[in-house]
């Protein structure tokens, strides 16, 4: 196991890695996803000891890298995101030079090199120099490199960047074999990779971290975990009673006439974020309450409607997913919306988690437009792809920093956002 | 220990599969072979002592360009992180590097031979003893060059400037002669034991002092820390 603890680091004036802190587990495969500049290669050069932290300590087992570093050296397997290798020498020298300074011995490398040189597919190029090589045999050399020794750890740096779709497959192939027996740090562009490959990601940005779960409980970090989008037909459409009942969903009029309306309504339950920072210190402490307080009096009207209206909830989402929204929502209620990366947080969220109560957005709102006797034309759910999720996640905290470091006299532009919602409501209201 | 030798080998292998290690090994054949032909055919004296002369200035420039790209050219490309995540101290990298220089000199030492060659051919009365003592002092010499040049190369990551550098740094140890003249009397000996030439000198008299030997370890050691040093400082690595 490897434990990161409070790891920060500067150049200059620029905080490169401010304070993150992450496991990764025996046998996982951890996505370590960011826009470019956010901090993944400092951190990763970091565990492999290339960068000295500022600050916070590394854990390998237990122990910290810095009392053995050629111990951890050891156990680690590197491939550094630039992939540099010695162009003049040719591939099967350059394994051989690094076996000699990791001093393996002989018939050991014999095996190793037969089984790297096999599940990296180097056979054709053995012999070749790696300046000639092409830039998926060079990032299958650089991939042999890091796994020649066996390593307990693989931290891969955008393993799978200049590999053509079939090379793709077969390193994605290779890694997830690897990551059955290793640990394995992924730091990847490619969401679709990270989705197939790893069991959880750390997604960081601007040097902190700001999600570290599981994929499936991704969506649950955003703003706007469910869309719905729906269009409603019938006489005086008013959805502020619904609005008035759940503070935390948010309502958007696409369009409307005399008897139908079209709008979208999504739940504002993100842990994450929100753009208010006087929000942030009240929905902070009540997150710190015991869970259980924190259920107020609608909780329970949600619990009785999900029993009246029974199971549909398979059709986009898997039950689970559902019900984590759910429980999230619970938590983050009384406070309205809520945000902040700190690992508290997190942690108390998960606690929510793990006590589920029932909230779907589709059984209120579908059971609400029918005690009001109107009729649904179109329901329909979007669910974001990891894409979208992590683009919303780095793009909203990159716009809010903007804001707050470069225009501080733009406050009342964040004001503007913030009571965007409820100008939304009242609008309605007025209908 | 391993692991420095497993560097400089793979260092110098590298080294002798370029082409411009044997351009350079023709350009300094060229050179000498003029100079010792001039001396040989004109003034009709055959001795290596100006060889040596000659030989070390162009030492001047030649270590200067071999270790140039030692340090400076893996942070270029980045093979330095590669290098760094091994299990290997700095300083086996440091001293690899030197040693791969150490090997390229002494190849090129064994190139000028050719030119000792004539001279047993033509020459009479020859001093063996002094001849070999000058080529051990020679060595000893391209060490501490190699060392500095090392040390020139763990600074910036552009090669050019590293050579500047070293060659900057070797020249204050070669030149130091000539400022000898011009300096209180006082500190004549005091610069004068950092001069080259002047331990040179005893090695080319035939005589090897085990003062003077010390003198060119002791560069040699000085300059390989402070480029281990330097590393370290720019928290390149960790402290091994």
């Amino acid at each position: 196991m490897i434990k990161i603890d409070k790891l920060s680091r500067n150049f200059g004036d620029i905080k490169a890695v401010d304070e993150i802190s992450f496991c990764i587990q025996d046998k996982e495969i951890v996505g370590f996803l960011g826009p470019n500049g956010a901090g993944k290669t400092t951190t990763l050069r970091m565990i492999v000891g290339y960068l000295q932290p500022a600050s916070g300590n590394i854990e390998i087992d237990g122990e910290s890298i810095f009392t053995d570093p050629l111990k951890a050296c050891r156990q680690i397997g590197y491939l550094p995101e630039q992939n540099p290798l010695y162009d003049e020498m040719t591939v099967v020298e350059l394994l051989a030079y690094f076996a000699a300074l990791r001093k393996l011995k002989r018939d050991y490398f014999r095996e190793r090199l037969n089984f790297v040189v096999k599940n990296c597919g180097l056979k054709e190029v053995l012999n070749q120099r790696i300046g000639t090589l092409s830039k998926g045999y060079r990032q299958r050399t650089g991939l042999a490199q890091a796994i020649l020794h066996d390593p307990k750890i693989l931290l891969l740096d955008e393993p799978t960047s200049g590999l053509d779709p079939n090379q793709i497959i077969e390193i994605r192939e290779l890694i997830r074999e690897l990551g059955k027996e290793k640990m394995v740090l992924l730091s990847s562009h490619i969401m679709q990779e990270v989705q197939a490959l790893c069991d959880r990601v750390v997604i960081i940005n601007k040097g902190k971290i700001i999600v570290d779960d599981t994929i499936e409980n991704l969506p649950n970090y955003l703003n706007r975990s469910t869309m719905l989008i729906l269009e409603v037909q019938g006489e005086n459409i008013d959805f502020s009673d619904f609005t008035a009942k759940y503070p935390f969903v948010e309502l958007k009029i696409l369009s409307r006439d005399e008897t139908s309306c079209k709008i979208s309504v999504y739940e504002t339950s993100g842990r994450l974020m929100s753009s208010s920072t006087t929000e942030q210190n009240s929905s902070k402490i009540s997150v710190n309450e015991p869970s259980g307080r924190l259920m107020s009096s609608s909780t329970t009207e949600q619990n009785s409607s999900k029993i009246s209206v029974n199971e549909p909830s398979g059709r986009l989402m898997s039950s689970s997913t559902t019900e984590q929204n759910s429980s999230k929502i619970s938590v983050n209620e009384p406070s309205g919306r809520l945000m902040s990366s700190s690992t508290t947080e997190q942690n108390s969220s998960k606690i929510g988690v793990n006590e589920p109560s029932e909230f779907d957005l589709r059984k209120e709102i579908s059971s609400f437009i029918r005690d009001k006797g109107w009729l649904i034309l179109e329901f329909s759910t979007s669910k974001m792809s990891l894409e979208s999720i992590f683009h919303e996640l780095t793009i909203e905290n990159y716009y809010e920093s903007e804001i707050e470091e470069k225009l501080p006299s733009e406050q009342e532009f964040m004001e503007e956002e913030h009571t965007k919602p409820e100008e939304v409501n009242s609008i309605k209201e007025e209908q | 220990m391993k692991t420095v030798f497993t560097i400089a080998k793979k260092e110098y292998e590298l080294a002798l599969r370029s082409i411009s290690t044997y351009i350079v090994y023709i350009l300094f054949l060229v050179i000498i072979g003029l100079i010792f032909s001039n001396m040989v055919f004109k003034i009709a004296r055959a001795e290596l002592r100006f060889l040596f002369d000659i030989m070390h200035i162009i030492f001047l420039f030649y270590i200067p360009a071999i270790t140039m790209g030692s340090i400076a050219k893996e942070r270029q490309t980045g093979t330095f992180e590669l290098l760094s995540t091994l299990p290997i101290k700095l300083s086996s990298i440091v001293w690899g590097k030197i040693l791969s220089a150490l090997l390229q000199i002494i190849t090129i030492i064994i190139l000028s031979l050719v030119f000792f060659g004539i001279i047993i051919v033509f020459g009479e009365g020859i001093d063996y003893g002094a001849i070999i003592c000058g080529y051990i002092g020679l060595i000893l010499a391209g060490l501490a060059y190699a060392s500095i040049g090392v040390f020139a190369s763990s600074f910036p990551s552009n090669q050019i400037l590293a050579f500047v550098l070293a060659l900057l740094i070797s020249a204050i140890f070669y030149l130091l002669k000539f400022i000898l003249p011009l300096l209180p009397f006082g500190l004549v000996p005091i610069v004068q034991y950092f001069s080259f030439d002047y331990h040179l000198s005893s090695f080319l008299k035939g005589v090897i002092d085990t003062r003077d030997i010390l003198f060119f370890l002791a560069i040699t050691v000085i300059f390989a820390l402070l480029a281990q040093f330097n590393l370290q400082s720019k928290n390149l690595m960790q402290e091994r």
